[in-house]
Order: C-alpha cells, then sequence, then structure tokens
C-alpha cells in the first residue's frame, strides 16, 4: 500500500473505534491500574483495540502490528514497518468522564512514523496525514501559523513513575518555567491530542518524557506535515518509550533551550 | 484621460470578462497574479485577447497589460497617488482575506467579483474601510479557450455575453456595466448563487462522472441534463417560498441559465467548475445549504442531493481537495456525512442524504452507461 492507502486504512480503523469508546463511555468495565495510578486500562481499551486490528488485518494481514494493551501482536520486534496502536488515548479523562481522548493509529517505516490517523470522537474530528499527502483536520488542510513563544500555549506529558524516577522533579521544573513565561502549560492527559492541536493552531507546542511511541506517533506525523520543528528520540527500545519537542517554528528555541537537558536531547 | 485598473487573478473572470466591463479604451490594466506561467507569458506578451461568445461567433477585444504583478510586488504601485483609480478582485473567495494587508488604508474602490457576497463586509471589517463592494458578474467565463484560439494567442480566453451588477457607491467608474441598489444586488445574489451556481456545479460534477471535459458535454447528455433540470427547479421553488422573489423573474432565469450551460462556444472545463469541491459543499453554501434551504420550506431536494453524491464522488489528484474521494472511500456513509461534511445525525437533511445513498451511488454509477 502506498502511504495515502495506508491512511486510507487507518482512518477505517480509527473511526469505528472511536463509535465504540463512546457507546460504552457511560457503561465501560473494569478499571485496572498498570504501571502506576494515573496509567489505567479498561475493557473498553481492549474491545477497541481487537477492533482495530480486526479492521486493518483485513485490508493486509502481513503488516507488523504493535499495540498499547496487546504489545507485539504480530512482526518481529525489529520489524521495519508496522502499524503502532493506541485505541484510547487519554484513558484516566475516559475513565473520569472528562471527555477529551482519541483513538491514534500511526504507521512506522525505519524508526520513523510516516503516516498518522487521529480520531476524537467526542468532537468528531478526524486528523490525519502522510508524507508527501499532507496534514488534514476533517475537510480542512492544516498549515501551522507560526508565533513567537510569549504569544503560545503549551502542553505537556509527562513520563511514568518508573522511568528515572530520580529526575522527575525536573519534568515538573520544566512545566513551571515555560509556564511563566508563556500563555501558560496545560496538561491535558492526552498526548496524541496535543499533537493534534499543535498542527490545528490551538497550542504553540507541546513536549514529553520518555511517552509510549504509540501515545504521540500518529500526532508526531501530522504535526510535522503541518509545519511543526519536531524532535524524538526513542529512549527505552524494550518499552517502546520516546520523549519528543514539537513546536512552532518561533517557539523552537524557547522550549529546546529549556527542555533539552529534561528530555535528554 | 484613462483610469488605472488592478485585477487581482488573471483568470477566467479577471482576464476573460472585466475587460468587457471596464474597457481597454477607458482603462489601463495591470494585474496580479500568482500562476507564475501565466504571469510571465502576460509580461512577455504586453497584451491578450478576449473573446466573447455573439450568436454562433465571438467578438474579440485586444486587451494591452501595463504589467502582471507576482503577489507582493504591487504594493507600491498600489500605494503611489494616482497609481490605481480602482481595484477588482476575481481571485476566489478564499484568496481574498489574504489581500487584508495590502488592501488596508486604501482609499480608492474595490470592487468583489467573488462567490461570497458577505466578503465586502468582512474585508472592510479587517481593513477598517469601506470601500469594498460586491459585484456579480452574471457570465459564465472560461479559463480557457478552443484549440484554434489558443494557437493564434496562447492567453485566449472565451467568456459569454453577460451582465455584471455592480454596487452602484461605484458608478462614478462608468463601464459597460448596471449598478444597482443592495436591494437589486441582494436579488440578483440569491437568484445566481442558487439557481446559477449551484445547477452550474452540479452539471460539472455529473460531466467528471461521465468523463466528459467540457461543461456542455455533460447537458448533451439527457440523464444529466434532466438532474440539472431538476435541480434548477427545486431552487425556483425555495427562492419563491423562501425568499419571496418573483416567480416569473426565477422562471425566466432558469431559462436563461440552461441555455447558457448549453454554450458549445464556451469551452469551460468541468475541472474549473468542479474545483474545490468542500467549498462547494460547506453547510450555508450552494449544495448543502441549498438542499437544507429547500427541504426547509417544504421542497424536497431529489436532484440536488443526486449532485452533491456526484460532488462526493469527485476525484481530480490536482485539486485542492483531492482527498475528498479517498476520505469517501474510507469512511461509512454515516461518518463521512458526519465528520467530513459535519451534518448533524438530527438533521433531516441527514437521513434523507443516508437513506437515498446507495440509491444515487447506482443511478450515477450506470449514468455513462
Amino acid at each position: 500500500m502506498n502511504r495515502a492507502q495506508l491512511m486510507g486504512a487507518a482512518i477505517k480503523a480509527a473511526v469505528p473505534a472511536g463509535t465504540l469508546l463512546m457507546q460504552h463511555y457511560n457503561n465501560f468495565l473494569e478499571v485496572a491500574a498498570k504501571e502506576s495510578l494515573r496509567d489505567v486500562v479498561t475493557q473498553v481499551d481492549k474491545l477497541a483495540e481487537n477492533q482495530i486490528i480486526g479492521i486493518l488485518n483485513g485490508i493486509d494481514d502481513s503488516v507488523a502490528i504493535v499495540t498499547e494493551e496487546q504489545g507485539q501482536v504480530r512482526g518481529g520486534k525489529d520489524a521495519e514497518s508496522y502499524w503502532i496502536i493506541d485505541a484510547l488515548d487519554g484513558t484516566v479523562n475516559y475513565v473520569n468522564h472528562v471527555p477529551f481522548f482519541c483513538v491514534s493509529i500511526a504507521f512506522v517505516e525505519n524508526g520513523s512514523p510516516v503516516v498518522g490517523v487521529i480520531y476524537n470522537p467526542v468532537l468528531n474530528d478526524l486528523y490525519y496525514g502522510a508524507e508527501g499527502v499532507g496534514a488534514f483536520k476533517n475537510q480542512t488542510r492544516l498549515v501551522i501559523k507560526d508565533k513567537p513563544p510569549d504569544e503560545c500555549l503549551f502542553s505537556a506529558t509527562f513520563s511514568g513513575k518508573s522511568f528515572e524516577p530520580g529526575r522527575r522533579k525536573d519534568e515538573f521544573q520544566l512545566f513551571g518555567e515555560i509556564n511563566d513565561h508563556s500563555r501558560g502549560v496545560l496538561r491535558t492527559g492526552s498526548a496524541a491530542m496535543n499533537l493534534a492541536y499543535l498542527a490545528e493552531g490551538k497550542l504553540g507546542g507541546c513536549w514529553g518524557k520518555a511517552n509510549k511511541s504509540w501515545d504521540i506517533g500518529a500526532g508526531l506525523v501530522i504535526a510535522g506535515l503541518a509545519g511543526a520543528k519536531v524532535k524524538f528520540k526513542e529512549v527505552d527500545k524494550e518499552k517502546r518509550l520516546v520523549s519528543y519537542i514539537a513546536t512552532v517554528p518561533s517557539a523552537w528555541d524557547f522550549v529546546l533551550g529549556r527542555a533539552a537537558g529534561t528530555l535528554g536531547f | 484621460m484613462k483610469k488605472n485598473l488592478l485585477v487581482y487573478g488573471a483568470g477566467a473572470i479577471g482576464r476573460g470578462y472585466i475587460p468587457w466591463v471596464f474597457l481597454p479604451a477607458e482603462f489601463n490594466y495591470s494585474f496580479v497574479e500568482r500562476n507564475f506561467e501565466l504571469r510571465g507569458l502576460l509580461n512577455q506578451s504586453g497584451k491578450f485577447t478576449t473573446y466573447k461568445t455573439v450568436g454562433d461567433g465571438y467578438e474579440s477585444l485586444d486587451v494591452p497589460v501595463l504589467r502582471c504583478y507576482a503577489p507582493g510586488e504591487e504594493l507600491q504601485e498600489v500605494r503611489r497617488a494616482g497609481g490605481v483609480d480602482a481595484i477588482v478582485t476575481a481571485v476566489g473567495p478564499r484568496n481574498v482575506l489574504s489581500l487584508k494587508e495590502s488592501l488596508t488604508g486604501l482609499k480608492i474602490p474595490v470592487i468583489c467579483c467573488e462567490n461570497d457576497s458577505s466578503l465586502p463586509s468582512l474585508m472592510a471589517s479587517a481593513t477598517g474601510n469601506d470601500n469594498f463592494v460586491f459585484a456579480i458578474p452574471d457570465v459564465i467565463t472560461s479559463c480557457t479557450a478552443s484549440n484554434e484560439l489558443l494557437a493564434k494567442d496562447p492567453l485566449s480566453i472565451i467568456t459569454e455575453d453577460g451582465v455584471c451588477f455592480i454596487d452602484d457607491r461605484v458608478s462614478h467608474l462608468g463601464g459597460n456595466c448596471k449598478y444597482v441598489s443592495d436591494a437589486e444586488l441582494r436579488k440578483q445574489w440569491l437568484a445566481k448563487l442558487y439557481i446559477h451556481n449551484t445547477p452550474h456545479c452540479i452539471a460539472a460534477y455529473l460531466g467528471a462522472s461521465l468523463g466528459v471535459t467540457y461543461l456542455h458535454e455533460s447537458m448533451q447528455h439527457s440523464t444529466a441534463e434532466g438532474i440539472v433540470a431538476g435541480a434548477m427547479r427545486e431552487m425556483e421553488q425555495m427562492l419563491i417560498k423562501k425568499f419571496d422573489l418573483d416567480s416569473s423573474f426565477v422562471k425566466w432565469y432558469g431559462g436563461k441559465e440552461l441555455q447558457r450551460f448549453r454554450n458549445t462556444l464556451l469551452h469551460d472545463p468541468i475541472r474549473r467548475v468542479a474545483r474545490e469541491p468542500f467549498r462547494k459543499l460547506a453547510l450555508n453554501e450552494r449544495l448543502i445549504g441549498a438542499a437544507g434551504l429547500a427541504l426547509g420550506c417544504g421542497v424536497m431536494p431529489t436532484n440536488i442531493i443526486q449532485g452533491i453524491m456526484a460532488a462526493f464522488l469527485y476525484e481530480n489528484d490536482s485539486d485542492p481537495d483531492f482527498n475528498i474521494a479517498l476520505l469517501r472511500s474510507s469512511l461509512s456513509p454515516a461518518d463521512f456525512l458526519k465528520i467530513i461534511i459535519r451534518l448533524r445525525p438530527d438533521e433531516a437533511l441527514y437521513e434523507l442524504m443516508l437513506t437515498s445513498w446507495e440509491r444515487n451511488l447506482q443511478q450515477l454509477g450506470s449514468l455513462g452507461k
């Protein structure tokens, strides 16, 4: 499949999964904690994930798949190209009925995401992009409008409890420093939506330390294709953890200068 | 002494029709055009010929061109006292707002020949000037010409013989047009938007489904022409019921439009009329908006909905909205209507389109057979 066809396949899988999330919004089953109090999973995550896998398999069952809940579904760990799937990014929001979550699907080639789809089923907003095609929200092509950092709103995602626990305070310090020199920093609970909102022009930038690759893969593609400056680095290959920064061009030095040490760039 | 006219957009209306309104004998022409190749041709040639269809033939008009600027290059001339006496925009609604910086602070009239009657007031708010006026070129103009005419002059362009309605606030400019009141402009705009624009783009999308090149070829197909004429009748009925337009005026207008669509001399490319389908499918625009208005006053928009489906099927890799085909094939009809077209599932039009989806798809699929 070419990039546009891969994007179409991801759309085909993401939207029904989003619909399923909304169908269970008021009656999701079983909340279990994983690595930390913030890292929870519901039965709906798994249902939606299985549905996505089923749809992608129906299109092409030879492609490797990596998911949040099941890990390596198909293909070896060194597969050069594969789908990465987060059927529900923003699970804590979901279980607390904060209406801010999404489905995130990306296609990775040679270590970099090249196709991304994010579907926000609360607002029925579909963000999608592929190299060589562009980035879009619903009907509209996304092109970032640059602005200086003091006019930017940012958002951050934090590492899990077990990753460099001695350096957790650096992340909070970074949050505060940028918060005090900009329009503020949010912690929205969805890394994928942060990147989608950057691509859309709502945010001036976002960053995350040791985030799950399936949380950010799609968003990195979409934000980059919309004109954001993007940098990411794998910090744990086994656990598929990635640190990243993505900003509008004029905010790049402002954020990178402050975040590089904390994020390991 | 000739006045200096600056035209943003050297396309169908800007180059093809405006010189018939503001004749070169009275106006010096300069253009602003972002197409590099077209700009080069105009500057190299220093002139072009526009042809007007008259009866079975053409009347020609040679237009000398002082200069064709790249966007931004014209600013010095625009701001020089006496540099420009009037400006015409014919760049498409999506591009007009991007001219805000260029046009702020000017005292000269800016005539917006655009398919959006709200643009003059939007630009007035954006620039702080109230010198923006609306104009309705009631004409079909191609962006090209027949091969025979292009062989004589690659910048040839064809227009039909139409009427230009302009806000009478700028009547001091003179020209070959009708300066009219706000009320008359509104009447002409409603007619143009719904009895011309709606069936015109439907004819283009049906033509694309048929695989033909020019709009008149679409009208030579009896089923396609039937859908276009049916859409026109639905709009006529809506205008009478909803806006209280005179029935003899709307019926006359509809008959005139069908004749124009059939004009074999125009060589109006389907791709020009069909461009940017998402813009035309906006909720308040000529397809979805029109269908909604019809339904709202008890007129079943059966033919308009077939035209909307034809728009959903439009495939053109070089169109800004090239992704419409991919989205339609990747989403269920319900999700496509909800997420991409932004119709609410509780709307009557959503339900109508969903229930007729497969039937319309089949009918359009058999159109060319």
